[in-house]
């Protein structure tokens, strides 16, 4: 067996376009993906959503929001004469302009939310919805970021009130006051690092990103190497595969035969070149994509390794048992081609799954490349431990599935395969 | 040393061999004759023990293979039909992976593919790559890596098939050389000539039956042994061949040829001519064919060995 598949690798390695299409093209294929999905060069500049700020109030509230736009990381501010900037957009060199209507400081001042507009260009809705995003926590907050914030808060009280009594307001004027000085203290003195009403009224609203923190590793990137690798593994696997049909159909198969050794040990010496070869094409990529891309692999090594071989095991013995399934090479090559290209769409290998229909993101779980891409997110995203449960389930699927597999290729070898090598001798 | 009773085997409905029994004694250089499609390879299979016959039994120096596979295995080597080798190893790669199979420790491994690639006379390309090899130089690797756990049987399918005549007199000499050492070979081969060379002893075997079996003389002798004169006619009916055959009983018409069976040629081959020329058939040509295994294969069956 262990003879059978050293000869298998030794034959690999001495096939220089199967080498090639078995490292070179996943390393380019990674690389292509990697910039699709926006994991090499996400922190350059070059990302920032460009917002081209008009300030037709031209008073120092209104200078000062523009300096707190500019604070946002992943926003460009460019200060622009309205009629410009609105030109820009007409002329395809820009997509929006924030506008500081005439009266923003007063509003500031008085409470009110502020009037400001946002013109863009209708064809770039989706970059519309970015730049929502980043802006939306920041004017909400613009009140009590750019005036007194006790003030602010307790004309915001007043206006909710809308109280147009002096002796009222005073009064709600007076309790507020004395609810931001209480809260204050509270706040002063449950907070070693110190703090005030101002924090917990928004102004400087804290958001976590419960995954992201501490996580040396762009999702893009993550996504691009696992979901190419499995996916070209799945290929590289059904050709290796594939040489027990070639062993048929040039004879040595029945060579094979004619040796005192058990004849599934050809199957399982296949298998076994298959894993290792696996293993090797998947450690290639991930060397790559860390050299490379800056992929944290040394942080995350025993989780990467395991996660390897479970997906080694489990690819193998998906294209041992094509191979054992099918009667010819062609037919091999129509299946798998097939089934790859169908099991890498719904596992989430072409595109990341929150992209597909609720209805494809169940199905994924049909697929190989679903439970190796989920587990390369715990260990390089979600940075779980190898002894965590969630990781190990997945884990556990992988190793089951390449046992269903190889069980299937073992029947199917005995069926076909040993079958068609003992017909038309004569 | 082999013994082969009453095998069996079906393809479907088709009845690929209907009871052949033969037995080869130690050292013997058997040949297994006949055409294509007659059953050879399937016997040499079941023999080698990786195809079961339907019925019939194979015992190798009194030993069932089926029952004692692995030991009769150890001790059988196969030269395929096909030129089984891996095109992407070279000579010597190929020829270490094949002995390993059968155990042979590594340093004797190489030591005895060296003495093979030497003795098929392809020492000087043994680091080279399989597929670069002329088809004759393959079948000579063909046949070295059946050799290197040193069989004392070694079954040959169809070795010399489609290959040039260096290749064929080193095949020859390696089989002379062989044989000379005592080992007990199962030869199948359509080739008359190469089973008249070596063969101690011949089964000729059609539709999956052997219709005739023993020495060279035995078999010429069992067929009368007879020289046949070959007539082939351009043009004959059935009217002129019938006179023909009246006039001389022991003959017989295959496809446009007429065969003529005499013991004394010189005397006979006259008096043919003439009677055929007296039933105005138009000959094309006349040709001599001392009585060989082709000669004796037509009388048995009636077809020619190569149809």
């Amino acid at each position: 067996m262990i003879k059978i598949a050293i000869k298998d690798l030794m034959q690999f390695f001495k096939q220089k376009r199967t080498m090639l299409l078995t490292f070179l093209l996943p390393i380019v294929l990674i690389t292509l993906f990697a910039f699709a999905f926006g994991g090499i060069g996400g922190g350059s500049g070059d990302s920032r959503i460009s917002l081209q700020i008009s300030d037709l109030d031209q008073t120092q509230t209104s200078k000062k929001a523009a300096v707190l736009f500019d604070s946002l990381k992943g926003l460009e501010i460019k200060p622009t004469e309205l009629s410009i900037a609105q030109d820009n957009i007409k002329k395809g060199k820009e997509s929006f302009v924030l506008i500081f209507k005439k009266g923003f400081a007063d509003s500031v001042n008085a409470g009110y939310n502020p009037p400001l507009e946002l013109q863009y260009d209708e064809a770039k809705e989706t970059e519309v919805g970015l730049l929502q995003q980043s802006l939306i926590p920041t004017i909400a907050m613009m009140p009590f970021s750019l005036g007194d914030p006790k003030t602010t808060m307790a004309n915001r009280f007043n206006n909710m009130a809308g109280t147009k009594d002096n002796t009222e307001r005073a009064i709600i004027k007076e309790r507020s006051d004395k609810l931001f000085d209480d809260l204050s203290a509270a706040m002063s003195r449950s907070n070693s690092s110190g703090g005030s009403a101002a924090d917990f009224l928004g102004g400087n609203i804290k958001m976590t990103k419960l995954i992201a923190a501490n996580n040396d590793n762009e999702l893009g990137l993550i996504q691009a190497v696992a979901g190419t690798a499995v996916m070209m593994l799945l290929f590289s696997v059904v050709g290796i595969g594939s040489g027990l049909l070639d062993e048929k159909q040039e004879g040595t198969l029945k060579r094979l035969l004619y040796a005192p050794i058990n004849p599934l040990n050809i199957l399982f010496g296949k298998m076994i070149s298959a894993n290792v070869i696996s293993i090797l094409q998947l450690l290639v990529m991930f060397v790559f994509a860390a050299l490379c891309f800056g992929l944290s692999l040394t942080e995350h090594l025993p989780g990467t390794l395991i996660t390897i071989a479970a997906t080694a095991f489990a690819c193998s013995a998906f294209g041992v048992f094509l191979a054992s399934f099918a009667k010819t090479r062609q037919q091999v090559q129509g299946l798998s081609t097939m089934v790859v290209l169908v099991m890498s769409a719904i596992g989430g290998s072409m595109m990341p799954l929150f992209f597909m229909p609720a209805l494809m993101q169940k199905a994924a779980v049909l697929s190989v490349n679903y439970w190796s891409i989920q587990s390369f997110y715990d260990v390089f995203w979600r940075n779980l431990s190898i002894t965590d449960p969630s990781f190990l389930k997945k884990i556990v699927v992988l190793v089951f599935i390449g046992l269903i597999l190889n069980a299937l290729a073992v029947i199917m070898f005995r069926k076909n395969i040993l079958k068609l090598s003992r017909g038309n001798f004569f | 040393m082999i013994e082969v009773r009453n095998l069996r085997k079906n393809y479907g409905k088709l009845e690929a061999l209907k009871g052949i029994s033969f037995s080869i004694d130690e050292g013997e250089f058997y040949g297994l004759l006949g055409p294509n499609g007659a059953g050879k390879t399937t016997t040499i299979s079941i023999i080698s023990s990786i195809l079961v016959p339907d019925g019939g039994e194979v015992s190798i120096n009194g030993k069932n293979i089926y029952t004692h596979s692995r030991e009769s295995k150890q001790i059988i080597g196969v030269v395929p039909q096909e030129i089984a080798l891996y095109s992407d190893f070279s000579a010597m790669e190929n020829l270490i992976f094949w002995g390993g199979l059968y155990g042979v420790p590594d340093n004797e491994l190489k030591r005895r593919a060296k003495e093979l690639l030497q003795m098929v006379g392809l020492s000087d390309r043994a680091n080279d790559k399989v597929s670069s090899y002329s088809g004759g130089m393959k079948r000579r690797i063909n046949i070295a890596a059946a050799l290197l756990h040193r069989p004392k049987v070694l079954f040959m399918d169809e070795p010399t098939v489609g290959i040039d005549p260096q290749s064929r007199n080193l095949i020859f000499e390696v089989l002379e050389k062989l044989h000379h050492n005592g080992m007990t070979i199962i030869y199948t081969t359509h080739y008359m000539e190469e089973a008249e060379r070596f063969c101690d002893r011949i089964g000729i075997i059609d539709h999956g039956q052997i219709i005739a079996q023993g020495k060279l003389d035995e078999l010429r002798n069992d067929n009368g042994a007879k020289d046949a004169i070959a007539i082939t006619l351009n043009h004959a009916d059935e009217r002129q061949i019938s006179a023909l055959q009246t006039f001389w009983p022991d003959s017989k018409m295959a496809d446009m040829n007429l065969y003529f069976y005499s013991q004394d040629v010189k005397t006979d081959l006259p008096l043919i001519i003439r009677k055929c020329s007296e039933a105005e058939t138009d000959i094309r040509s006349i040709e001599i064919q001392k009585t060989n295994l082709e000669t004796i294969f037509l009388n048995l069956t009636g077809r020619q060995l190569r149809d």
